[in-house]
């Protein structure tokens, strides 16, 4: 489904990613951890194009999404369209579009990207909307809901391209705490549907359950990967340990 | 003090000339609606220009940022007089392009109308670009992520909000512009200034003119609350938190 074969990214001197191989098969939830800087997030904003890497090949089904993206923007390249259309993305910061409803949010993509007709758009909405647990709040403005609600609006809007594979970039830590669990719930829901996931996440518990993979990356490199119980409960590698009695310890 | 008062202030002598003062000021009014429109829209085109992304558009960012510095250090009176003595000029131009009378306005309403777009939209510019650089840049990436280009994402995500950003600004903006049309008096633009003076040097009396000024109280003392009232409604909302925005 995606597989990354030697990603490297730098910003200015700062190399950020130094060679990521991974493979995501489709139906599969990988679990990304590892302390801030590490290039997680970078990771995820290469495989969408956010950040076009410099180095290396992404392939999405199939298909080589680095071929061009380094000719300046890769503005309106048939890679871009091809990528953004089937990667959905959910930020930390949520990132609703705050002059919009809750509704406009989810219909806009659909409308403006796909040119599909309004009724339809809305039809869908709604129910990807219901889905989230959000259907008394359709005409109600970003600012009115709370952080978890925020957040479970943003689903649905990544949702509402019919994305392939869903990106989470540490989702739940801008949340007050008893809001966690409404977007992990979610998101469980979004898994067990079968749905391709790549999560950076702090959650540990979220990974141990959900993730078929996890991910340990440290300075830019996947220092441990493998099956939850693997990593997160016998780590070979010290640095995972370190890190992982790090947070633990909390 | 009798004397100020029948200088500047006779009420009679005002109410005498209203009809043509009036008429002078209607005129501003109408250059002003012009000048404004033109320009707002102007000025939203080279702030868009100046955002265009990525190294394929360095040469038009940097015509723009050119422009807009260009047309921010020259002088409104200076440009106002250029054009009007140096378009005409111009032979290789068509006449009706060259002196133009459209909608029956004289052909200094249309050198006032072209200075004044050129000068406010350098300004404009400079706003709008202030509103959209204030929209997080996460706005952006997520209308991006949802398969937006750049344009879309602009148009539906980034300049509506904008220009709700920069709106008190851009009355400020409209306030500068509106009174900087009666500099079209120096080319004989029988506007409010003009006519007011020229009714001065026949009367010596200059109440005609403080008429106008009062015109423009009229007009502007709204504008300028109106200002004050969303630049407050606009921090009570960044107050409790409602805007998002994120560090």
């Amino acid at each position: 489904m995606l597989k990354l074969e030697g990603i490297h990214k730098r910003f200015g001197n700062l190399e950020v990613l130094r060679g990521v191989d991974l493979d995501v098969a489709k139906g599969e939830v990988v679990c990304v951890l590892g302390p801030s800087g590490s290039g997680k997030s970078t990771l995820l904003r290469c495989v969408n194009l956010l950040e076009p890497p410099e180095q290396g090949e992404i392939f999405l089904e199939g298909h080589d999404i680095c071929k061009g993206p380094g000719s300046g923007t890769g503005e309106s390249s048939w890679e871009l369209d091809f990528v953004r259309q089937r990667v959905g993305m959910v930020f930390q910061q949520f990132n609703l579009f705050p002059h919009k409803t809750v509704l406009e949010n989810v219909t806009m993509a659909p409308e403006k990207v796909l040119d599909k007709p309004r009724s339809e758009v809305q039809a869908k909405a709604t129910a990807l909307l219901e889905r989230v647990g959000l259907s008394d709040k359709l005409a109600q403005y970003p600012e009115r809901l709370s952080g978890g609600q925020q957040q479970r609006v943003a689903i649905a809007r990544a949702l509402a391209m019919d994305p392939q594979v869903m990106l989470f970039d540490e989702v739940t830590s801008a949340l007050d705490p008893e809001l966690v669990k409404e977007v992990l719930d979610t998101m469980r829901e979004l898994a067990a549907e079968g749905m391709t996931m790549l999560v950076v996440t702090h959650e540990m518990e979220f990974a141990k359950e959900v993730g078929d993979q996890v991910v340990f990356m440290d300075g830019g490199v996947i220092v441990e990967q493998g099956s939850p119980a693997d990593v997160l409960d016998s780590p070979r590698e010290e640095r995972t340990k370190k890190f992982l009695g790090l947070v633990l310890e909390r | 003090m009798s004397q100020v008062i029948h200088q500047f202030f006779d009420v009679g002598f005002m109410l005498e000339h209203f009809g043509a003062v009036l008429e002078g000021f209607w005129l501003t009014i109408q250059l002003l609606v012009v000048a404004a429109v033109l320009s707002l829209a102007w000025g939203l085109l080279l702030a868009l220009l100046r955002q265009l992304p990525g190294r394929k558009f360095l040469p038009v960012r940097f015509v723009t940022i050119a422009y807009i510095d260009v047309f921010r250090a020259i002088p409104l009176l200076l440009l106002i007089v250029l054009i009007a003595t140096g378009i005409p000029s111009l032979t290789f131009i068509p006449k009706s392009i060259r002196i133009p009378e459209w909608f029956g306005k004289p052909d200094p309403f249309w050198y006032g109308t072209l200075a004044l777009t050129i000068t406010y939209g350098a300004y404009m510019a400079e706003v709008y670009r202030a509103g959209i650089e204030a929209v997080p840049q996460g706005q952006m990436e997520a209308a991006r992520s949802l398969g937006m280009n750049h344009r879309k994402a602009m148009r539906h995500v980034i300049v509506p909000q904008a220009v709700g950003k920069v709106f008190a600004p851009m009355l400020n903006e409209l306030i500068a512009l509106m009174k900087d049309t009666t500099l079209v008096s120096v080319i004989a633009l029988n506007e409010v200034v003009l006519v007011g003076q020229d009714i001065q040097s026949e009367t010596f009396n200059s109440s005609a003119l403080t008429l106008g000024a009062l015109m423009f109280l009229v007009v502007i003392l709204p504008m300028a609350r109106l200002t004050d009232r969303l630049i407050a409604r606009n921090q009570g909302r960044i107050a409790r938190g409602s805007h998002i925005e994120v560090a």
